[in-house]
């Protein structure tokens, strides 16, 4: 038997991704994939390769303590390569236990993966994005694939593989579960934010912007006027030195002049473009991109373009 | 209630300057406490604050980083063990089985919080390799911790879900940054702290990395962060499709 | 005469022994407090009352209007016996007595006015009543005393009740013994301590050198009697005068802060349960600190020098020491800490606005002859880097030589000191200082007030002597002296009004320079009532440009309001954070005015 790179995630999207990060690996070191589910088969899961069911471990959902345990378990009598999960906060509780269980490697959030036969190498960020490393671990190793790096993998048969590892007790105890509220405003986690300035003319035209942001999946900021004084908006969507710092892969400033007061609080966005009618404004010395033009003109368009593309 | 923090000295990635061949200059880098680790001290100072005690912060570092060690002793905590070692060389495991065996040396503790990753590598591996390394339960990302005895409910916050979950004393936790405000060390304070103690550990000599050879660093390499000031011009609906386009080459469309 | 009367001799010795024991428990309270009341002491209050007496400001007047009626009354009580009959002094004494009647009578006035004013403010900031009472008490004292010496003044064309004369003086010598000797006291103390002034708890320095031990160190105040003598002094002076709260920004907007009742309520807490070991933040809220922007208006306002500012900044750096701040207050002082600038942008960016400019640096032109300090805000905010960018258009057209620190510039500490981190404020001074002196840095220009107060008056504290001056003394110097020309044709057609910012106009009395500039450069210059040493807060002051505290309107939006209501449609600013603040305000408002820099409008000159 060849040698195996197992796939986990507890979301199955995640793992489709996974799937694939996997398939570069496998191939370089000529192994194979097993999708890994624990405890009952999760039958949405796709893969290039066949598929592991760990049984003993009760029900469909479970915690990373148990996923972990159970994993380590496996790994040691069937020696897979890799392991490979999605870099979700429960993903890299559970890489990090079982590296630690087995005493091996673990990549965090690579993307890039490749294998040279004797381990596997990938890319990934630090220092806030601003530098790129290429890590190495030598096999047997865990890693983390950064989510949202690779496509879903196609779904294709292969053999079907169970490996009993014994029932699996947790020392905690999850007692509750809720989903945190759609559309609640959490500007330090989103990926996009649209955030309104004063060129925004009146407190309903707001509504446009909050189109725009659900359009383009994220969250509505705004810069202090609209909070702070006009109050059109609640506190905590004030971006800013006197508000929240936000750090989104895209930040779209709408109508903002781009004071100090506002750039201080989200200097660090990935990548900024803004919308203002005066071509001088302060806010294009802080953008990527820049649009000279009337919000009410370029934000319907930029909303049938997006639609258009979907 | 005996409670451990760890904390790093992280890299400031907002003062790191990148040498002519594109690489980061990280010998001699500026360094900060990392961000989250802030939130962890000031939840083991709350903790203690509730239920007495001692607050021991443990680092794993070099020299240089006692800076750090100092501002948590400032902020409150009560003494601080430094592990000594090259952080730059060594993988998440290597630094939580140095910090495990440290905190075996003057533990057991009841509770042992890091925060939810390092500000300039951000693995997010070193919390649950110690809670497992000590063999005592974990639960990462809490965003509120409440103790009752031997008993503690914690709430993780995930993507989009919030859990709670049940924990006996001890245990071992990561805390997200919107569990706490941390407290400002005054630099009058911080100097007042150079009187608290601090052992210094050898790395090696407390947990020998023996053949282990765990996740190397090959290679590093800048990506420009300087903003592109491209303006773009046509009638609101090209602009808006060039708008699109830009950024979707930029992967920051979703 | 009347001289002869045994009843008149018993009110004349009553009379001489109510002088004598407001003489006495002045003399024995500053002989306490080892403050000298001697004649250089009192000439020179008396040089200052009539400085400030030329500012115009009603409460002055209204004060020499007190002050003199009880002088003239009680030299009137004192020699009247001895005048027998109709002397020339008399006939002084009533020509006197005319416009300082009317001067009490308009006193009276402004005193029932503020009693509603402050019992209204009170009431808002929700004061205890024991305070309310203890505060009116006060004020209805000071009507009290206004109305005796009013009527004794009027009794000086009354020869015949001379007696009653004698008495009511006795009763208000009484009364002022009893409340005013210790506010007397305070202002022949303190009327020359300028209003820039802060008690530095250590010096950094010589904790370094391991002079002073960290532990000994005491940065904030917690009881009432960890503050130093003469604090107390200032603070037990307040006769409820309320002239600070009429001109405090922060009571104008509905924050949570009067001068007066702070400063009051302090004072009466060392008089109540736990005396002087009272907690000072038992009775003070952490809003009511933040509240402050510490443009010095109440500090400059006050007749008797109470130094409400010293107050304040004690009180937060306790707050800091506590750690009780929030995240907006920390994460100011973690950047200061980790960036040396407040935003924690980059700081070897912070010359990125000058390239391309050709503007030298000290490192490669050490010869320069000023050191451009261009300061945070002109650093990094894109729209005030204009400033920067006008201030270097107009030296170099004006051909002074100049350089700048580029990324060797830090903060230069203010805002941290206003906030209460006295020893972050002092880490970037001493190493501002060094890297200055490593220049031989002689002379400075600065375009921040905060940053050229910082540099003029508290350096030298520090060992940092630098001739500092501000770009609008330079740049009016530079006009006056013709080596900055502005042709007629091109002085612009616009009605501008001036913001005067605080920190140069009534920290470092620089207001007359600014308008020198507008009159060269614009055809129409229009005044705000609020000028010049009186001018009013754009509310970033005392470090809240990084913090908000609660509040009914914003302090720029009122002040926007007072500039529009002069009808220019410009309103120039003299620093970066009126510039900032005003600009939002007049975005809010949608009055269509613009803001600008002086230096900006010259440069468009030019």
């Amino acid at each position: 038997m060849s040698g195996q790179v197992w796939v986990y995630s507890e979301s199955e999207p995640v793992a489709n991704e996974v799937a694939t990060a996997a398939a570069a690996v496998a191939q370089g070191a000529s192994a194979e994939v097993r999708m890994v589910d624990i405890g009952s088969v999760r039958p949405a899961t796709r893969g290039s390769g066949g598929r592991l069911l760990l049984k003993g471990p009760a029900g469909h959902e479970v915690s990373p303590a148990v996923a972990a345990e159970a994993l380590a378990r496996a790994a040691k009598d069937l020696a897979p390569l890799a392991v490979l999960l999605g870099a979700t906060r429960d993903g890299r509780e559970v890489a990090s236990r079982l590296a630690a269980k087995l005493g091996i490697g673990c990549m965090a959030e690579v993307a890039g993966l490749a294998s040279d036969g004797q381990g596997m190498t990938g890319e990934r960020n630090v220092f806030a994005g601003k530098v790129v490393a290429k890590v190495r671990c030598q096999f047997p190793a865990v890693a983390t694939v950064k989510v949202g790096a690779y496509p879903k993998a196609a779904a294709q048969p292969g053999e079907s593989q169970e490996k009993d590892v014994g029932p699996v007790s947790d020392q905690t105890k999850t007692v509750g579960r809720e989903k945190k509220p759609a559309g609640a405003v959490d500007l330090r986690s989103a990926k996009v934010i649209v955030s309104a300035g004063r060129g925004v003319k009146k407190k309903e035209d707001l509504a446009i912007l909050a189109e725009l942001a659900t359009a383009m999946r994220g969250a509505l900021g705004c810069s202090r006027p609209l909070s702070a004084d006009l109050g059109w908006l609640p506190e905590e969507h004030h971006i800013g030195l006197t508000g929240v710092t936000v750090k989104p892969d895209l930040y779209l400033a709408v109508g903002i002049s781009g004071q100090l007061q506002h750039v201080a609080g989200m200097k660090d966005s990935k990548v900024v473009a803004s919308i203002n009618t005066d071509k001088d404004a302060p806010i294009f010395q802080a953008s990527d991109y820049g649009i000279v033009g009337d919000l009410y003109q370029v934000i319907p368009a930029l909303e049938r373009a997006l639609a258009a593309r979907r | 209630m005996k409670i451990a923090v760890c904390v790093k000295h992280a890299v400031d990635e907002a003062e790191l300057k990148i040498g002519p061949g594109g690489s980061p200059l990280l010998a001699g880098a500026a360094g900060k406490m990392s961000t989250f680790d802030k939130n962890a001290v000031e939840e083991g100072l709350r903790l203690k604050a509730a239920h007495q005690g001692e607050v021991v912060v443990f680092m794993v570092g070099g020299t240089e980083s006692k800076k750090t060690l100092k501002e948590a002793l400032a902020m409150g905590a009560d003494r601080g063990v430094l592990v000594t070692a090259d952080t730059v060389a060594i993988d998440a495991l290597r630094t939580a089985t140095m910090l495990a065996a440290a905190m075996k040396r003057s533990g057991p503790f009841d509770v042992v919080i890091c925060s939810e990753g390092a500000s300039d590598t951000y693995t997010g591996q070193v919390p649950p390799m110690v809670g497992e390394l000590l063999g005592i339960p974990y639960v990462g990302y809490a965003r509120k911790i409440e103790i009752d005895g031997k008993a503690a409910k914690i709430e993780r916050s995930l993507e989009d879900s919030v859990e709670s979950v049940e924990a006996a004393v001890p245990f071992a936790t990561s805390v997200v940054s919107e569990i706490n405000d941390p407290r400002y060390p005054t630099l009058i304070q911080i100097m007042q702290a150079s009187k608290k103690p601090v052992e210094e550990l050898n790395g090696e000599e407390i947990a020998p990395a023996g053949s282990r050879r765990g996740v190397e660093v090959l290679s590093m390499s800048s990506q420009p962060t300087a903003r592109k000031h491209v303006m773009i011009d046509g009638s609101p609906d090209e602009a808006a499709a060039k708008l699109l386009d830009a950024l979707s080459k930029e992967g920051v469309l979703k | 005469m009347a001289g002869l009367d045994v009843g008149y001799l018993a009110a004349y010795a009553l009379s001489l022994a109510s002088v004598a024991a407001f003489a006495l428990a002045g003399a024995s309270l500053a002989h306490r407090l080892s403050i000298s009341l001697g004649p250089g002491r009192v000439a020179g209050l008396g040089r200052d009352e009539m400085r400030r007496l030329r500012t115009g400001d009603p409460v002055f007047l209204m004060h020499l209007s007190i002050a003199l009626g009880v002088g003239v009354t009680i030299a009137d009580a004192i020699i009247a016996p001895f005048m027998g009959g109709a002397l020339l002094l008399l006939d002084i004494f009533r020509a006197a007595s005319v416009p300082l009647v009317a001067g009490l009578v308009v006193a009276f006035g402004w005193r029932v006015q503020r009693y509603s004013q402050s019992m209204r403010i009170g009431r808002g900031l929700g004061v205890t009543e024991g305070f309310a009472s203890a505060s009116a008490t006060l004020q209805l004292v000071l009507m009290g005393a206004i109305a005796l010496t009013t009527s004794e003044l009027v009794l000086l064309w009354f020869p015949a009740l001379g007696w009653a004369d004698l008495l009511l003086g006795a009763l208000r010598n009484t009364l002022i013994t009893i409340y005013y000797a210790r506010p007397s006291v305070n202002l022949i103390a303190k009327f020359d301590r300028p209003l820039h002034s802060i008690r530095a708890p250590f010096n950094l320095a010589d904790v370094m050198a391991g002079k002073t031990d960290p532990e000994a160190i005491r940065v904030g105040v917690s009881k009432v009697s960890e503050f130093p003598a003469d604090q107390s002094l200032s603070f037990d002076s307040c006769v409820e005068i309320g002239a600070c709260e009429a001109s405090c920004p922060a009571t104008a907007a509905g924050r949570p802060l009067s001068p007066r009742v702070l400063v009051r309520k302090v004072s009466l807490l060392s008089r109540t349960g736990t005396g002087r070991e009272s907690e000072v933040l038992s009775s003070v809220s952490e809003d009511e600190l933040w509240s402050c922007t510490s443009c010095g208006a109440c500090v400059a306002s006050c007749p008797v020098s109470v130094k409400h500012l010293d107050l304040v900044y004690d009180l937060r750096r306790e707050l800091v020491s506590k750690g009780r701040l929030d995240k907006e207050k920390s994460g100011m002082l973690a950047n200061l800490a980790q960036s040396q600038n407040p935003y924690g942008f980059k700081n070897s960016t912070r010359a990125a606005w000058a390239e391309g400019l050709g503007i030298d640096t000290l490192s490669s032109n050490p010869k320069a002859e000023y050191l451009y300090w261009v300061g945070c805000v002109s650093s990094f905010d894109q729209r005030a880097q204009r400033i920067a960018k006008a201030l270097s258009k107009i030296l170099k057209g004006a051909g002074v030589s100049f350089a700048i620190l580029g990324a060797e510039e830090m903060c230069v500490g203010d805002p941290a000191r206003r906030l209460g981190e006295e020893g972050r404020y002092q880490e970037l001074v001493f190493q501002n200082i060094e890297k200055l002196k490593s220049y031989g840095v002689k002379k400075i220009i600065a375009t921040c007030p905060h940053c050229f107060n910082a540099l003029k008056n508290e350096y030298p504290q520090f060992g940092g002597e630098f001739e500092v001056v501000y770009h609008t003394q330079l740049i009016s110097d530079l006009i006056r002296e013709g080596r900055l020309s502005i042709p007629p044709e091109k002085v612009q057609k616009i009605s501008v009004t001036l913001h005067d910012a605080c920190y140069a106009s009534r920290y470092n009395s620089v207001f007359d320079q600014p308008r020198a500039m507008l009159k060269a450069s614009v055809d129409d210059l229009r005044e705000m009532g609020r000028r010049k040493e009186k001018t009013f807060c754009c509310g970033a002051g005392g470090s809240n440009y990084w913090f908000k505290v609660p509040q009914q309107e914003s302090i720029a939006g009122i002040r926007t309001q007072e500039a529009a209501g002069t009808g220019a449609k410009t309103i120039a600013t003299e620093c970066p954070f009126c510039l900032s603040m005003l600009d939002d305000a007049t975005k809010v408002s949608n009055s269509g005015m613009d803001v600008r820099d002086v230096a900006e409008i010259v440069a468009e000159c030019i």
